[in-house]
């Protein structure tokens, strides 16, 4: 379904990445890992339409959707829930769904924010509460709510589980498969490098913006892939 | 008594309009981080508009509109035209390039219609007072305030319920994240320009109302109050704007009030010596919350 | 892009190619045997500089002695006036062009010099007609024009004083507010102290001004101390607060205490502009100092380019001259065979259409960096190249030399720092030894960059101290890198204007003051061992990225430090560059005697260039030891993978 191919984005003078390879199958929940500052946000901004690549290309199910921006993205289904969730603290959390509605006709709007309010019974509680209230878990709550506000094919998370407590986390890697038995293809960054291998069908590890390692459940083994992470002569 | 309500209604009006404008610089520093000094030549557009149309009879009725409908179309050009291009500039050229501009504008009306004044009929209501008691009260006063507070929560409304504030309150925010969102990042910005030339037309129609004429330079100094009320209430703040408004115009009109007679000139002089004065205390504006800059 | 193509290898800290490795000092104009990398003394480019600049005004207002005879504008006023708005442009210059921050208020300290000046060398005669009720007894006080200009001069320092000890403080868009206010306060007084100045009208009688050598002299007087300003230390720290405050800070330049001196010394030069202005007019009052005038000063000086003196020069020579000419066209007249027709307000359309212009096509201005002494620099160059017969090849390249460590450790104790409700950084303490260089690694949100940024003074902490030694380093970013302790930044903070020798100058400036105890570090072996002479020149933000990382970190080496502190230097960087860096900070931290603390997320890079590591997991310490015991450590593994198993 989502095709990289020697994905190439600079910021300025630096090269985030270098050349990445990745490949996400319909229905599959994929993980990305690796050490910080190696490229993951970059690669997943670069998908979902905020940065343009300096060169290589993205394909989904076979279109090619390099460079486009974000509000065409959304309708042709990836969204992408950013890493420290940046929710609109001065919005509600019902202006946040709605915002996140913009390119949902407005009929359906209303529908899929009941509707997630339902499946996310906190923000319903708080549908009228400024975002900036809400606890580290709640705001994760909230950022996947907006991502699946398009009803999207792919969806693309950043760390979702930075600086939640463990059992905010158990919540957060629940929903993530439940979201994938939902039939939605998921790729998603994790610090919880370990826990997030273990569910996912595949994975891949990136080091200094380029991928270094793919493969299944093998990873299993962490001593090998904290070598992956730390790279050269280990 | 009386004097202090006289004194706080002449505040509120000419703070009125000092808010209307202010708003709009706030708003348009939201979205895009620059302070638009040519905001206040849609005062001097609906001027020469306004003279236009009153040379060739028509009524104020018809003059109204046509103000704001160009302050909206002149905003948004002056955003297509010059702002579009530097978007990601630093700070400097973006002030600088609103300067130039509105100096440019001072310039071509000089050369194209004339540096001479060029009056036009005033409304006979809009000098016009009535009484309470023994408290005088100005109509223009009443009517500017009234505008501005409907206007204010047309405003709000606007910017609560509407999915165009909604994009505009989130971009001003988190420019990036709003984009994510799906929000277009052109339309968001030409549509804050347009309803900062709306605000900015209605506070254009109440000036000329009592201005009665036309000329050059006349956008410069109801400008230069609507900067300075914005920055007192924090750029980007949209209620502080209105309080910095209000607030100028209030303490303009007791500050010339408390001065002994020959010294009233130097109202002007005291009122910059208290915004100096906040500045030093507080840099960042009265209601603005600075974002720590990332090392 | 492989990163290093074509330049320099960067990972040399010994031998270098391109220049011959010569440990040229930098210092001696004096002629004898060339050495290759011989660059003129710091006293060259200033006196190139005044050299390039009075030629430069000579030519223009020869040129406009040319253009006003042809015309039929008052010759010599156009010049008088270009030269007198040179010194207000000029002064201006001296502020905006080296500290960046935009001052709409030099024209209030114009208007106290000329009004002091004026005042004084009224004739008393006529002051007892024009202002009768003067106080301070002005009304009795005749002084010569000269000496009334050195006390409106002085006047006006007194005041600047006052002023700057506020707006140098502040930045950015406060200090612009504040000097727009104090541009109306003064307008405000001067219109309303009617027994004083005589009111808003225009008072007369001032005493004109005998011919134009008084100006020239005036004009040739404020491009010296502009020049000299401009390459005095003091400027050149200013300038590196211009490109960036943090940055310049952390070098240890007080950035308020250098706004404050150029903010004093532009005023004194305004207010000189000022005085002049009014004698030339015979009249003075509150409309030429209004907010229009300030517009054109700036334009003139924006439009030239503020950096220079050459740029201000230009300016004002563009717009007067332009403005001349529009105005001369608008009165309608015949020429070129053509009827011109009569337009009112063509110059003030020039003046804004060319600012314009500027700002959307060249906002650094006309002539951006460059200044007239660059050019005379080159001619005298190339004529030394030419006049040398053999260039002396180098013998052995310069083995870098090493600088002696120091004695005490950097101790962070205790050190922590709650946000709200928040513990970023839980009471930690960490020792870097002499010489030793430590890592400080953790998972994401593991509270690094607060803990450097509170080393380094750029957070207050809620507790603990950090310790060099007996002393403690200081609460402030000056006061840690005077004290000894130098840092790189995660998001690269070069000074971007200035070129990659100044910008390790500037570093070089402050240990010369406050480092003085620890031994000099060339500069110039500097740059060989960062793989940087052959850019020395450059402006810093014209270097690829890696040449810019190493470039902040030669910046921190020059301060003589006992401690570098570098924050993710090889953040961005492929695997290859980064095991480049490993021996390229070794070499620079021997060279400079220092210990080294080093955050990144590039384990590989960590575990080969330390000696030991530090780990942090939520803002404690979760284990320290050797590289090899940090990797294998199971609670660090987990930390970074995750603990479930």
């Amino acid at each position: 379904m989502l095709e990289v191919d020697r994905l190439t984005t600079r910021y300025g003078e630096i090269t985030a990445l270098h050349g990445a390879d990745l490949r996400v199958d319909e229905g599959e929940m994929v993980a990305l890992v690796g050490p910080n500052g190696a490229g993951k946000t970059t690669l997943l901004t670069t998908v979902a339409g905020l940065v343009r690549p300096a060169s290589g290309s993205v394909r989904f199910c076979s279109a090619n959707i390099t460079g486009h921006d974000p509000a065409r993205l959304l309708r042709a289904g990836i969204a992408l829930v950013p890493e420290r969730r940046r929710i609109f603290k001065d919005l509600t959390v019902g202006e946040n769904l709605r915002l996140a509605g913009t390119t949902v006709p407005s009929s359906h709007r209303r529908v899929r924010i009941h509707e997630l309010c339902e499946r996310f019974p906190i923000l319903g509680e708080r549908v009228d509460v400024a975002a900036g209230y809400l606890s580290g878990g709640e705001a994760q709550q909230l950022a996947v709510a907006r991502a699946l506000m398009c009803d999207p094919k792919l969806l693309l998370l950043d760390e979702p589980c930075l600086g939640l407590a463990p059992a905010m986390v158990d919540v957060v890697f629940e929903l993530l498969v439940e979201l994938r038995d939902q039939g939605r293809t998921i790729l998603v960054v994790e610090q919880q490098a370990h826990r997030v291998i273990g569910v996912a069908d595949r994975s891949y590890v990136l080091r200094t913006g380029r991928i270094v390692a793919a493969g299944g459940k093998e990873f299993a083994d962490r001593s090998d892939l904290f070598a992956s992470y730390v790279g050269g002569a280990a | 008594m009386t004097e202090i309500l006289q004194n706080l209604a002449d505040g509120l009006g000419a703070g009125s309009t000092y808010a209307l404008f202010a708003v709009g610089v706030s708003l348009i520093f939201g979205v895009m981080h620059l302070v638009n000094f040519a905001h206040g030549e849609l005062l001097t557009l609906g001027a020469y508009l306004a003279y236009w149309m009153l040379l060739r009879e028509f009524g104020w009725w018809v003059v109204v509109p046509a103000v704001i409908g160009a302050a909206v179309l002149g905003s948004m050009s002056i955003e297509f035209v010059a702002f579009r291009r530097i978007r990601g500039a630093n700070p400097f050229t973006l002030l600088l390039t609103s300067f130039a501009l509105e100096v440019l504008s001072h310039a071509v009306w000089k050369v194209f219609v004339s540096s001479k004044r060029k009056p036009f009929a005033t409304p006979e209501w809009a000098f016009e007072s009535f009484a309470i008691g023994s408290v005088r009260f100005e109509w223009w006063n009443i009517v500017a305030f009234g505008v501005a507070v409907l206007s204010f929560a047309v405003t709000a409304f606007v910017l609560r319920r509407t999915m165009f504030g909604l994009a505009v309150r989130a971009a001003a925010e988190d420019f990036d994240a709003a984009r994510l969102m799906g929000v277009k990042a052109n339309r968001v910005i030409s549509g804050a320009f347009a309803f900062a030339g709306l605000l900015a037309g209605i506070a254009s129609s109440l000036i000329l109302m009592r201005k009665g004429g036309a000329e050059p330079r006349m956008g410069a100094d109801p400008l230069l109050k609507a900067v300075i009320a914005a920055v007192i209430g924090g750029l980007g703040s949209l209620p502080g704007a209105v309080a910095g408004g209000l607030a100028l115009g209030v303490t303009e009109v007791f500050v010339r009030d408390l001065l002994p007679e020959d010294l009233g000139g130097l109202t002007d002089g005291l009122v910059f010596a208290v915004i100096a004065l906040l500045f030093i205390v507080r840099p960042q504006g009265l209601f603005n919350v600075e974002t720590a800059e990332r090392v | 892009m492989s990163p290093s193509t074509g330049f320099a290898s960067g990972s040399d800290s010994g031998g270098t190619p391109g220049s011959g490795g010569t440990t040229g000092s930098g210092g001696t104009t004096g002629s004898g045997d060339v050495a290759t990398s011989r660059r003129p003394g710091p006293a060259a480019p200033l006196f190139a500089s005044v050299l390039g600049n009075f030629a430069l005004l000579l030519v223009i207002t020869l040129g406009g002695f040319a253009y006003a005879s042809v015309g039929s504008s008052a010759r010599d006023q156009l010049i008088t006036e270009m030269l007198i708005s040179v010194v207000l442009v000029v002064g201006l210059q001296v502020f905006m062009g080296n500290t960046g921050v935009l001052s709409f208020g030099h024209l209030g300290f114009a208007s106290i010099g000329a009004y002091t000046a004026s005042l004084l060398a009224i004739p008393e005669v006529r002051k007892h007609v024009l202002l009768p009720d003067a106080p301070f007894g002005i009304g009795n006080i005749e002084v010569p024009v000269f000496s009334a200009t050195i006390i409106g001069i002085a006047v006006t320092f007194v005041v600047a004083l006052i002023v700057g000890v506020v707006v140098a403080r502040t930045n950015g868009l406060a200090a612009t507010m504040i000097t727009l206010a104090l541009l109306f306060m003064v307008d405000s007084v001067a219109r309303n102290w009617t027994d004083l100045t005589g009111g808003a009208g225009n008072l007369g009688s001032i005493p004109r001004l005998e011919g134009r050598v008084w100006v020239l002299v005036c004009a040739a007087i404020t491009i010296s101390i502009a020049a000299a300003f401009r390459f005095s230390p003091i400027g050149r720290m200013a300038q590196a607060s211009r490109e960036d405050d943090l940055a310049a800070r952390a070098m240890g330049v007080n950035s308020s205490m250098v706004r404050f001196v150029a903010l004093v010394l532009s005023a004194g030069i305004v207010g000189l502009g000022g005085a002049l202005r009014s004698q030339s007019l015979g009249t003075i009052g509150p409309s030429q100092f209004s907010f229009d005038f300030t517009i054109i000063v700036i334009a003139m000086l924006v439009v030239g380019g503020m950096q220079t003196v050459s740029g201000a020069i230009v300016g004002t020579a563009i717009i007067t001259f332009g403005k001349e000419f529009f105005r001369f066209l608008g009165d309608g007249p015949q020429w070129l065979g053509i009827d011109w027709p009569q337009v009112e307000g063509l110059p003030d359309f020039f003046l804004a259409a060319v600012l314009l212009a500027v700002l959307l096509t060249r906002p650094a201005g006309l002539l951006g960096a460059f200044d007239a002494g660059d050019l005379v620099l080159r001619i005298v160059r190339r004529r030394r190249m030419k006049s040398t017969a053999l260039l002396t090849p180098s013998a052995q390249p310069v083995r870098a030399p090493r600088a002696p460590l120091g004695d005490d450790s950097l101790v962070a104790h205790g050190l922590g720092v709650t946000f709200g409700g928040f513990v970023a950084v839980d009471a930690v303490t960490i020792t870097v030894a002499p010489g030793e260089i430590r890592g400080l690694i953790g998972p994401n949100g593991a509270g690094k960059t607060t803990f450097v940024n509170l080393v380094t003074g750029l957070v207050e902490p809620s507790h603990g101290e950090v310790r060099l030694g007996e002393r403690r380093v200081g609460t402030t970013p000056t006061r840690v890198a005077r004290g000894g302790v130098a840092r790189t930044f995660q998001n690269l903070r070069v000074f971007g204007g200035l070129s990659v020798r100044e910008n390790i100058a500037i570093a070089g400036l402050v240990a010369r003051r406050h480092r003085r105890h620890r031994p000099a570090i060339d500069a110039d072996a500097l740059l060989a061992a960062s793989g940087l002479t052959a850019f020395a020149d450059h402006p810093a933000r014209a270097l690829d990225y890696g040449n810019q990382r190493r470039l902040e970190i030669a910046r921190a080496a020059a301060l003589r430090p006992d401690f570098l502190l570098l924050d993710e230097p090889t953040s961005g960087m492929s695997d290859t560059e980064s095991a480049a860096m490993v021996s390229h900070i070794r070499g620079i931290a021997e060279m400079v005697g220092a210990g080294v603390l080093v955050i990144d997320h590039d384990l590989g890079f960590i575990t080969t260039i330390c000696d030991h590591v530090t780990v942090l997991d939520q803002g404690r310490i979760l284990a320290e030891g050797t590289p090899a015991e940090v990797k294998t450590d199971p609670a660090v593994v987990a930390a970074y993978l995750g603990s479930h198993a």
